[in-house]
């Protein structure tokens, strides 16, 4: 019982990691864009998709973790350019827009992909062992390395002038534009940076489920669930609230089935949706 | 334009002359095409029900699926556990998901704008994760299936297990309906609406309980889709957990975006040509949704008031 609640508590630090990368993505595009991305999950699986393919071309998945992510950062530069810069400024539409982007994308993967769920093998197939307890190094690597990427975009906001540019239009958008920041182009690569970071936790998880044209949807949810109740703009609030919440889903799931967990917190959410709209970590 | 004196004429004539063509088809299509323009009507009728709140009061819901898939159960269920008749499965069909629409609404509309998409996703995903895994009431993702009894209209007794009499009686339903939904819309109460989705705040001040006219308005669209998911299953026979997941909704928003949203002929139109487009081209490209969704997003930025916004631009 104490290893199966340790392995419970590691695997929710784990998917709470990869969890906190999708939905710094999704926060970060709605933060500043004010899109609420129905097509993340799309990317997050095209991510996982596209790492299949580099891996079964060259069987390295660490390759797959830097091309598959940059691959999907140009699927976000062509979304951006050619279709959502039009209708930016009317978050309804952009709803529904990204809803079809991700019936397109979803479909392009199922017909070019086909249907069936793939695995992609343990690029580190050993097992960590103290005491009683085992559990796969591969996960705690890739918690490390989701950990890092987290590190880098905090670098990224606070210490290079792109950084400061984002946050600035975050904060003010006509004084940004006053002050001559190139609101245009930071969209563009805001919204790059959030396709690439979903893509990552794509890559990411890949080796822990499986590949399938499907597995963005769930996620997705997820992932406005954590967005929500961290509070929407807040990206601490996400990190948080993603291992939070992945922690509460894995040691729960120990107690109650499965569904039993989401539906708690699905309700979860309802209730912060109306006691706290802005989130738990809001202002 | 027409003159004024046959603006009165002109709507009843059309919607006579629509009904008759339409039923009439039958006798000129196989069975197959019965079945296809049965759930071409259906899915239109979930359309305008959907476009009821957000064409018309401003929400987008993307929860609806929630209310056709209990409108679904509440056919099948009865008839298979109770033993009751197919009318009262239609009136419950139109009840349960009007019951749960107001305890759904009564907490959704108190939120706006985005929160208000969220929180009735949330809403369908709860009830298709509860439909799911509660397999001895509703057969999980599996569905149940089971035979219709005869409908009793106390004159004729209507066998539903013929192609062609469900088309007919889901033709009367869902022209019935249109008729009520565009009454509405026509009547001071479709004016409050439109002035909520105009300016919430201005209706608010002019007096109106904003929220009590949401949550109405969400009600009766949730009556309506749970009438459609009702229809949809007494066609098919079948009731299944996947109805209730939030993604059947985008159908409606599909639909109704292309069609027009705020019109009523707008949706009804878009789910004839969506549905079409999706049954002509499987064979040849096997990719549905890419054209469903390659549609949409080019309705969003070529024409973002959909055909019959469109049409109706042109000619002013």
């Amino acid at each position: 019982m104490a290893s199966n609640l340790a392995v419970a508590v590691l695997n929710g630090i784990v998917w709470g990691l990869i969890m906190a990368l999708i939905a710094l993505g999704l926060n970060l595009i709605f933060g500043l864009l004010h899109i609420i991305n129905m097509a993340h999950g799309a990317l997050y699986m095209l991510g996982a998709v596209f790492s299949w393919y580099v891996i079964e071309l060259t069987g390295n998945y660490w390759l797959a973790l830097i091309v598959a992510p940059l691959g999907v950062g140009l699927v976000g530069l062509a979304l951006e350019r050619g279709l959502l810069r039009t209708i930016e400024d009317q978050p309804l539409v952009t709803i529904i827009c990204t809803f079809g982007i991700m019936l397109v994308l979803q479909q392009l993967v199922l017909t070019y992909f086909g249907g069936t769920a793939r695995r992609i093998a343990l690029p580190i197939p050993g097992r960590f062992r103290l005491f009683d307890l085992q559990y796969p190094v591969m996960r705690i690597v890739i918690a490390a390395i989701s950990a890092a990427v987290m590190g880098g975009l905090w670098i990224f906001l606070n210490r290079t002038r792109y950084g400061l540019w984002m946050r600035a239009v975050v904060q003010d958008r006509e004084m940004a534009v006053a002050l001559g920041i190139p609101v245009d182009q930071v969209y563009m690569w805001t919204f790059i940076l959030g396709s690439v970071l979903a893509a990552f936790s794509g890559v990411l998880a890949a080796p822990i489920v499986s590949v399938d044209f499907m597995m963005g949807r769930e996620i997705l949810i997820m992932a406005f669930i954590i967005v929500i109740v961290g509070g929407m703009g807040n990206l601490w609030g996400s990190v948080v609230t993603a291992v939070m919440i992945s922690l509460i889903h894995g040691v729960g799931s120990i107690f109650v089935v499965p569904s039993t967990a989401t539906v708690f917190s699905l309700g979860f959410m309802i209730l912060v949706l109306l006691v706290r709209p802005q989130g738990l970590f809001g202002e | 334009m027409l003159p004024d004196k046959w603006k009165g004429t002109a709507f009843p004539l059309v919607f006579v002359l629509l009904t008759a063509v339409l039923a009439a088809v039958p006798f000129f299509v196989d069975l197959f095409y019965q079945t296809f323009l049965t759930e071409v009507l259906v899915w239109a009728l979930f359309a305008i029900s959907f476009d009821l709140i957000f064409g018309y009061v401003g929400l987008l819901s993307f929860g609806q699926a929630l209310f056709f898939g209990l409108g679904g159960y509440a056919v099948a269920i009865p008839i298979l556990k109770l033993g009751l008749g197919t009318g009262s499965g239609l009136l419950l069909s139109v009840a349960v998901p009007a019951a749960f629409a107001a305890f759904v609404g009564f907490f959704s509309v108190r939120l706006t704008g985005i929160h208000f998409v969220i929180i009735t996703i949330i809403f369908a995903l709860i009830g298709s994760t509860v439909g799911e895994t509660w397999t001895t009431l509703t057969g999980g993702a599996d569905g149940l299936v089971f035979m219709a009894p005869p409908l009793d209209l106390g004159v004729a007794k209507l066998d539903l297990m013929d192609i062609r009499t469900t088309y007919y009686l889901v033709l009367a339903i869902v022209a019935l309906s249109y008729l009520f939904l565009r009454r509405m819309v026509r009547s001071p109460l479709g004016k409050v609406f439109v002035a909520i989705r105009e300016n919430e705040e201005r209706a608010r001040l002019i007096g109106y309980n904003v929220r009590r006219y949401k949550l109405l308005a969400f009600v009766i669209a949730g009556g309506l889709s749970g009438l459609a998911g009702g229809l949809y299953t007494l066609s098919l026979k079948y009731a299944s957990a996947t109805f209730l997941h939030w993604s059947v909704s985008g159908h409606a928003v599909v639909y109704t975006i292309v069609g027009g949203a705020g019109t009523l002929v707008g949706p009804m139109l878009g789910a004839g040509l969506i549905m079409s487009l999706e049954h002509y081209l499987v064979k040849l490209l096997q990719a549905t949704d890419l054209v469903v969704g390659a549609v949409l997003v080019s309705t969003l930025l070529l024409a973002p008031m959909g055909i019959v916004g469109f049409l109706l631009g042109r000619r002013k």
